[in-house]
């Protein structure tokens, strides 16, 4: 439609079009329509192309992921559908609650400044809205690791009565009611009846696709870029001190550690409630840290809003228990230029390419 | 163009023709697979009193009076054994016996070649592996709400009501664990002696289970004690130990 517009007042502003002197101004205009009607088209073309070279490719630097997509084959139609899951508040009871409200991209999917988000019914969660990237490295989750595959994690917030407090019944009832979705999961699925196991593997394709491996950090690490002096020298301290449980690349070991927030657990148990081993008491996901700077609160609770928060507690307020991460001690002691370098260092895991891929954004409609 | 027509006609009337003698050779009896049935019998203490969903019971060793609700749980993995030793394993066996739906209390395996079968292999529970593969479909579907949402795992025996003795006044017990000790699946055998299952074509033979629910609480605490139990351990362990202890082959009808 836009070349054809280009056509049209071309031909308003050059005709005759067989003078001798015109064919060249035309051959020009000409030239000039194609290269900008290819470069149009492959636009257009390279959002599908793209996303199929894209497709699930492991970062060179990144481990072997945990989820394989088995008896999910990846397609553009199952991912897409997911996308549209994911975005969609049909999910929850009285469709005002989507996956995003509590996941915003712009946040790397955490819920940004609120330390527990709010469900339907303004219902108040128990935990801090986790930041989401890298899920297919997951070899379980929630911050405690109680799910133990992708496909079955959104099971939980659908159903948990703080969230999105849905039955997964009516979820499949109100998706089968809805021709757009039907017509989604038959181009998806084969079969336009919805079921649970295709909503749920759907959404999994598209969490799957979560990947961040843009940042500074990661051009750092393959050699394309160089490290200033202060984040070189945050990225050393964070090797010394931090990455023994944030683990390179991905920044998390993927473990549960009690980082000595408190002493008294029997608010929230953590890992213990899953595991109902004492020795799990107080002991939560190692988030990773990635997109860190911008998926404020942190901790399980959401008990700190600022990175400096953060550091002063690994510095100086981690409170002993029998629980504690040996690996805590009594403190790193950080000096305040040590902070700052950390910081530095912490805000190279910001990858703006993750905060602003299309591909893991709300589809206009 | 008329030839086409012809020609397209021949095509159309050949093909009706061949389904026409595809439904003939359905009906022959010449078929090498029967079908059979598990039938669930709920019976209710040794008494062999009913059991049914809403209908005021007393515990023969608790002496708690009780109402059921809900009463459902997983059988799955049905193996049968012919003479020669040789197995037929019934694919993709999950089943999931819910009292509150009509008809779930039998469990239909088709396809089973024909011939004599002297043991029965089936697992109470779901398999390890089905706990930890993801999203599921049939009787495996978490919309089935027999599976937690927030400590992965299915919820293998599902036993809720009402009761005075509770001090809640309600009773909800949901029983599973697959890892390690608190791994409450079960495979249990069935050698039927004399008396082999004999699979016939087109046949549909019968094996009578008898399920006795009472059996929950044959170790375990009266309701007064403990009237709810929502995750794995050894509580739940116990409970299903004995609950899938009671379960046993009946009779056969061919």
């Amino acid at each position: 439609m836009v070349v054809s517009l280009l056509i049209t007042s071309t031909n308003n502003n050059h005709s005759p079009l067989f003078d001798r002197g015109d064919f060249f101004q035309n051959m020009r205009t000409i030239l000039f329509i194609v290269a900008i009607s290819a470069f149009l088209f492959s636009c257009k073309k390279a959002e599908i192309e793209n996303y199929k070279e894209w497709g699930f490719e492991k970062p060179s630097h990144f481990p072997e992921p945990h989820y394989k997509f088995e008896n999910n084959t990846q397609t553009y139609d199952r991912f897409d559908l997911g996308r549209e899951l994911f975005y969609d508040p049909i999910l929850s009871l009285d469709s005002t609650i989507s996956c995003a409200k509590c996941h915003a991209q712009t946040h790397g999917f955490a819920d940004h400044n609120v330390n527990f988000s709010l469900g339907v019914n303004n219902t108040v969660g128990k935990r801090n809205s986790p930041a989401l990237s890298n899920l297919a490295w997951y070899p379980n989750f929630m911050w405690d690791g109680g799910i133990n595959h992708i496909e079955t994690f959104s099971f939980a917030p659908i159903t948990n009565p703080l969230e999105m407090h849905e039955t997964m019944t009516n979820v499949v009832a109100k998706l089968n009611a809805s021709a757009h979705y039907k017509e989604k999961f038959k181009k998806a699925y084969g079969s336009e009846t919805v079921t649970d196991q295709k909503l749920l593997k759907a959404l999994a394709q598209f969490m799957a696709m979560m990947i961040s491996a843009e940042s500074k950090y990661d051009n750092y690490v393959l050699g394309k870029t160089t490290f200033t002096s202060a984040e070189e020298n945050g990225l050393q301290l964070f090797k010394t001190h931090c990455a023994s449980c944030h683990t390179e690349p991905l920044t998390s070991s993927f473990g549960f550690a009690n980082n000595g927030l408190d002493s008294d657990f029997t608010n929230d148990l953590g890992r213990g409630l899953v595991t109902q081993d004492p020795n799990d008491n107080g002991k939560f996901r190692i988030p990773s840290l990635r997109n860190v700077a911008l998926t404020y609160p942190y901790m399980h609770d959401g008990r700190f809003f600022t990175l400096n928060q953060v550091l002063d507690h690994y510095s100086n307020g981690i409170v002993q228990s029998s629980t504690l991460a040996t690996s805590l001690g009594t403190g790193f002691n950080f000096t305040t230029q040590e902070k700052q370098d950390l910081i530095t260092f912490l805000n190279t895991l910001t990858d703006q390419n993750y905060l602003a891929n299309p591909f893991l954004s709300e589809k206009k409609k | 163009m008329k030839n086409l027509f012809i020609s397209a006609a021949l095509v159309v009337s050949a093909l009706s023709v061949s389904s026409c003698k595809k439904d003939d050779k359905d009906t022959t009896p010449t078929e090498t697979t029967g079908t059979v049935e598990l039938n669930m019998a709920h019976r209710w203490g040794m008494g062999a009193d009913n059991f049914l969903l809403n209908m005021e019971l007393v515990h023969p060793m608790t002496q708690d009076t009780m109402t059921f609700t809900t009463f459902k749980y997983y059988v799955s993995n049905i193996k049968f054994k012919k003479a020669d030793g040789s197995w037929y394993v019934h694919p993709e066996s999950y089943f999931l016996v819910d009292l509150a739906t009509a008809g779930s209390e039998i469990l239909s395996i088709p396809n089973v070649p024909t011939g004599e079968y002297t043991d029965m292999e089936y697992t109470m529970g779901v398999d390890s592996l089905r706990n930890v593969s993801g999203a599921q479909s049939g009787a495996l579907a978490v919309a089935n709400n027999m599976f937690w949402s927030w400590n992965s795992g299915y919820i293998m025996v599902k036993a809720e009501g009402t009761s005075p003795n509770s001090g809640s006044g309600s009773f909800a017990f949901h029983l599973g664990g697959f890892m390690g000790s608190n791994n409450v699946v079960t495979v249990k055998t069935v050698n039927f002696a004399g008396n082999s299952l004999t699979v016939t074509g087109g046949h549909t033979s019968e094996v009578h289970m008898t399920v006795n629910p009472a059996k929950l609480w044959h170790s375990s605490a009266s309701l007064a004690t403990t009237s709810s139990l929502m995750m794995p351990g050894a509580t739940a362990k116990t409970m299903a130990t004995d609950f899938y202890g009671g379960i046993a082959f009946d009779h056969i009808h061919e």
